[in-house]
């Protein structure tokens, strides 16, 4: 029993002279929502399009459930998939739509028919089997395909940025169900995106790619929390991302300096790497902790002064920029309820913990 | 509210000539098809319902047609043709324009040009090439007698074959343009979700192509069968006086019989055929639109 569902082995593809994928080797566990996170033309799609059979790599193999796909065409391959404008049939009601795979795998009509019911209720979409496409919303629209897809039972669905035609607040409910969905079927979920919220919300494990190649794989909070490069960090959730100029250690502990005019850092240097690696370093903003007096911050070594330059209103938080003595900005999460007098142009002191200062050595 | 509502009032009537002042541009092309289309066209009519001799109003030429065996047969041979070439203009350009609709490769321009410049090279130098080709001392039939296959020529032209043959690639093309416009208007994602549901190639064509393209279907038939309808050239070289149809028959009405009247009631029913072919064909595509929800 394999317990990879895909493993990519060394997979190159060029278009002409043009590397779009290269040689990223992947492997995607039986049952686990794996998202393939990266800015547009980072080669996510061509991944995905490679795993559907649609693209052939130039080099390297894709094995899906332990069997080689050379020469596999689409059609063989087992698989669903939810495309970015979900590709309805227009002329077919919503449950020829959602039948079409049973149908073509000929299967009897009552089973079909009991599968499309199926597939339409967990969808919540009972009820609109003699519609057409077009006489749906975007939302609608997006479960119909959702719901064909998952009508034939993969055990492989590829999803191509389903959500991201929808409004903010239906993609973020579309996100829980997505989500829901993939763990009561069990299936193996392959979702492409471009958007770190989506990909933090759902996901077991998170693939970031950035041109062609793979520059991270971990679980959402190992990312987020252990960034390997500035690329991650900055893709990756808000963070102050700021290049060394120089590090040294003074017996046990470790400072940075940062920038030219003299701003330092106590870090801690995480096992396995060595502190002379270190070229930037990434500092969450909620792990900037402000306050308005002197004695509103923990006595930390990182104690720092600047003046607010500005606010951003999130509601229950605060997006704080701080210009710090040297000219540096940094940003800051507040918790809106805990400093609510809060005004621009205010002298602010920070804190920040050595342990949240993640150091990058690219 | 009422205030606004007054004001819209009162502006309307200062609209008035601005909207007229739109019209303007379409008053050129519009006297040109005043004088050279819709004023002639009156007088054919007119003349069908007029006596040769006496110039009496009458329905007697009418009559006469649909009296006439020889006419109603021309008449039958017409339409035959024109719809066979309608069939073979549409299921041969089908896979043309699905290619072309679809293809990425460099060889599509090549494809494209090959379709569409036989149009530049005009309808008579075409059928002339058509006659060498497949007359009785022609190029197929010389080939065929050489090589002893057979012994007398076979009829390519003179007949049905022929026109049809010849006519077909006079009209292919724009059978070709309409089916691309057609299915290059289906998101080729459909074809991709049915493919990764499980259809292959040919069932893809079956249930998402062919239903979805069937308007485009619908008016390459149309345009194909009123181009044969009503062309002249090539019924006239490949047909010949072995294969008459309306339009080469009004030619011999107006040169030979010099019977105007007669000519002009042969015209009216090509005419009449070809409005009612297009009306049944443009109310067969909106239904189709409809029931396809596309």
């Amino acid at each position: 029993m394999n317990s990879n569902d895909i493993e990519m082995v060394s997979v190159t593809k060029t278009f002409g002279s043009n590397l779009v994928v290269n040689n990223i080797d992947l492997a995607i566990p039986t049952g686990e929502f794996v998202s393939i996170l990266g800015p547009s033309g980072c080669g996510k799609t061509t991944t995905l399009n490679m795993i559907a059979g649609f693209a052939q790599p130039s080099s390297g193999e894709i094995r899906i459930r332990g069997k080689s796909q050379r020469g596999v065409p689409p059609e063989k391959r087992g698989i669903g998939m939810v495309f970015q404008n979900y590709a309805l049939f227009p002329h077919m009601t919503i449950a020829e739509n959602v039948g079409f795979g049973l149908k073509m795998k000929k299967r009897p009509a009552g089973e079909t028919r009991d599968a499309v019911q199926n597939a339409l209720r967990r969808v919540h979409l009972d009820g609109f089997e003699n519609r057409y496409p077009k006489e749906l919303s975007g939302g609608q629209q997006q479960r119909t395909a959702l719901a064909r897809a998952i009508a034939p039972e993969p055990s492989l669905l590829l999803l191509d940025e389903p959500l991201s035609n929808l409004d903010l607040k239906l993609r973020e409910a579309m996100r829980v169900e997505l989500k829901d969905i993939q763990e009561q079927l069990a299936m193996t979920f392959v979702y492409v995106t471009h958007d770190q919220d989506e990909a933090m919300a759902m996901s077991d494990r998170i693939v970031v790619m950035q041109d062609g190649v793979i520059a991270q794989t971990g679980r959402p909070a190992e990312i987020y929390e252990h960034p390997r490069s500035s690329f991650v960090a900055d893709f990756i959730g808000k963070s102050n991302l700021l290049p060394i100029s120089d590090i040294r250690q003074i017996e046990n502990d470790w400072f940075v300096s940062l920038g030219t005019k003299g701003l330092t850092l106590s870090v801690f240097i995480p096992d396995g790497m060595s502190g002379h690696d270190a070229r930037y370093c990434c500092i969450r903003p909620e792990a900037v902790r402000l306050a308005v007096t002197d004695e509103g911050i923990p006595p930390l070594p990182n104690r720092l002064e600047g003046t607010l330059s500005r606010i951003v209103n999130l509601g229950a938080y605060f997006d704080c920029f701080i210009t710090l003595k040297d000219g540096t900005v940094l940003k800051s999460l507040v918790r809106s309820t805990r400093l609510p007098g809060l005004a621009v142009n205010q002298a602010v002191f920070l804190s920040i913990d050595p342990d949240a200062v993640q150091l990058l050595s690219r | 509210m009422s205030s606004i509502e007054t004001l819209s009032a009162l502006r309307q009537p200062t609209h008035l000539p601005v909207r007229l002042s739109r019209y303007f541009p379409l008053a050129p092309p519009l006297i040109v098809l005043m004088i050279a289309f819709a004023i002639p066209m009156g007088m054919m009519i007119g003349l069908s319902f007029h006596d040769a001799d006496t110039g009496i109003l009458t329905l007697d030429n009418y009559v006469r047609f649909f009296g006439d065996d020889l006419m109603l047969a021309g008449l039958w041979r017409t339409a035959l043709m024109s719809g066979l070439v309608a069939l073979c203009v549409t299921v041969m350009a089908y896979p043309v324009a699905y290619y072309l609709a679809r293809s990425t490769s460099r060889w599509r321009v090549v494809v494209f040009a090959l379709a569409i410049t036989p149009e530049l090279a005009g309808v008579v130098l075409r059928t002339y090439g058509w006659l060498v080709i497949l007359e009785d001392h022609g190029a197929i039939n010389n080939l065929l007698t050489w090589s002893g296959l057979i012994s007398e020529p076979l009829p390519l032209s003179k007949n049905l074959i022929g026109v049809v043959i010849g006519l077909t690639h006079v009209v292919l093309p724009f059978g070709i343009l309409s089916l691309l416009t057609s299915i290059q208007g289906i998101d080729p994602n459909l074809e991709r979700a049915a493919q990764i549901l499980g259809s292959s190639r040919v069932s893809i064509i079956r249930h998402i192509i062919l239903p979805l393209s069937v308007p485009g279907i619908v008016s390459s038939l149309l345009i194909a069968f009123t181009m044969a309808a009503s062309a002249y050239a090539t019924p006239a070289l490949l047909g010949g006086a072995g294969f008459k149809v309306i339009a080469t028959m009004v030619y011999e009405q107006v040169l030979f019989y010099i019977d105007w009247p007669f000519a002009a009631v042969m015209a009216v029913i090509l005419l009449v055929m070809m409005l009612t072919i297009a009306f049944i064909g443009a109310r067969v595509e909106a239904r189709l639109h409809r029931k396809l929800h596309i």
